[in-house]
């Protein structure tokens, strides 16, 4: 996927430039990239150093079990079959509240197991109710603190980093509201059909 | 305090927290801690490979003017739905890949001015939305789930709702 990406953004830009006579800008171009993402990659170095290791650390201290328990009300509503069988419950809990808390690595893995115990349960290769749920919310999670887009925010040399915070709240609630309701009303379409 | 001072508050409140739970508990941890920070370097320093290949090509993409053309050619549609053109190339990227999209946004801020308009739409639409096609693919791959039914629709349609509330919002909150 990112070998397509990045080769098919190369190829349209190398023959964009051929046509539009820019060849000799490249050169600098590619360096100059190379040598950002260094210097991308150094500024962002202390921050998801310390935003992980603080991840960590609310993690063993049972942030993620206290907050699984404020959401677990919440997500019965969301997932009424994992919650009505037990199937995958306590995963798909646990994902969701480690995507609010900008925790992807810890995400990812969670995410993963809950769709293979939801996959040995429907034993098909249909995607159950709850599977796309889960998806789509993956695809938007709510997020409480965007710590990598701050940290990118600082080091392009933003005045005030944390100004769109309040927005960020704002429309990846409502995004995520907006994919769980839709996934219901399809779930309860096709049951009425 | 007004809600506009939270933001600023949340980090060192994070910090005030997480020393409280080195005092409380045993020396675990502060272990849990520095494990969970190297993790942070080991997860930045693999990111640099990626990260390297796609700022080259996205940096290519805008030397070779494709980048602009592209935006003032959907610069028209872009602007009758009330959205800065300048975040095309975030678009395209966001979706696929994690660090395209990070090679995009840093492009962005250095080229439209980190406190420009578009600059704060893209923080907000990089805030509030994932990469949606990779996290379609990664999730349904890894249990071999091929009928998907309702989920690329509903994610797309999310995605696509997410851009155009990160701008109105943007602009309720900003002078734009």
């Amino acid at each position: 996927m990112l070998g397509k990406c990045f080769s098919l953004i190369t190829i349209a830009s190398f023959v964009y430039s051929v046509i539009t006579g820019r060849l000799h800008l490249l050169s600098s171009a590619i360096l100059d990239g190379a040598e950002r993402a260094v210097t991308l990659s150094y500024s962002l170095l202390g921050v998801m150093c310390l935003w992980s290791g603080v991840m960590a650390l609310l993690r063993a201290a049972g942030m993620i079990t206290l907050l699984s328990r404020i959401l677990r009300p919440v997500l019965r509503l969301v997932f009424p079959y994992a919650f009505r069988t037990g199937v995958a419950r306590d995963e798909i809990v646990a994902c969701v509240s480690a995507n609010l808390l900008g925790i992807g690595n810890a995400a990812t893995p969670l995410a993963i197991s809950a769709m293979k115990k939801m996959r040995d349960d429907s034993l098909s290769d249909e995607a159950t109710d709850d599977m796309v749920t889960l998806v789509v919310l993956g695809t938007a999670p709510p997020n409480l603190f965007p710590s990598t887009l701050i940290a990118l925010r600082r080091a392009a040399g933003c005045t005030d980093p944390y100004s769109v915070i309040v927005p960020i709240w704002i429309v990846s609630t409502l995004t995520s509201a907006l994919g769980v309701a839709l996934c219901r009303a399809c779930a309860s379409m096709r049951r009425r059909t | 305090m007004s809600i506009g001072d939270i933001p600023s508050a949340i980090l060192p409140s994070i910090l005030f927290i997480c020393a409280l739970a080195i005092l409380r508990s045993d020396k675990g941890a502060f272990d849990a801690f520095l494990d969970g920070a190297a993790d942070g370097m080991r997860t930045t320093a693999k990111l640099l490979p990626s990260l390297c290949a796609l700022i080259v090509a996205t940096s290519m993409m805008f030397a070779s003017g494709l980048a602009d053309d592209i935006a003032s050619a959907l610069s028209g549609v872009f602007g009758a739905v009330g959205l800065p053109s300048e975040i095309t190339p975030l678009l395209l990227t966001h979706p696929i890949s994690g660090s395209a999209s990070m090679a995009s946004f840093s492009e962005l801020l250095s080229r439209c001015g980190p406190d420009s308009g578009a600059s704060l739409v893209a923080s907000v639409i990089m805030g509030s939305s994932d990469t949606v096609i990779y996290v379609l693919s990664v999730y349904f791959s890894s249990v071999n789930v091929k009928r998907t039914r309702h989920a690329f629709p509903v994610a797309l349609i999310a995605m696509i709702f997410c851009i155009f509330a990160s701008s109105l919002v943007c602009r309720l909150f900003f002078d734009m």
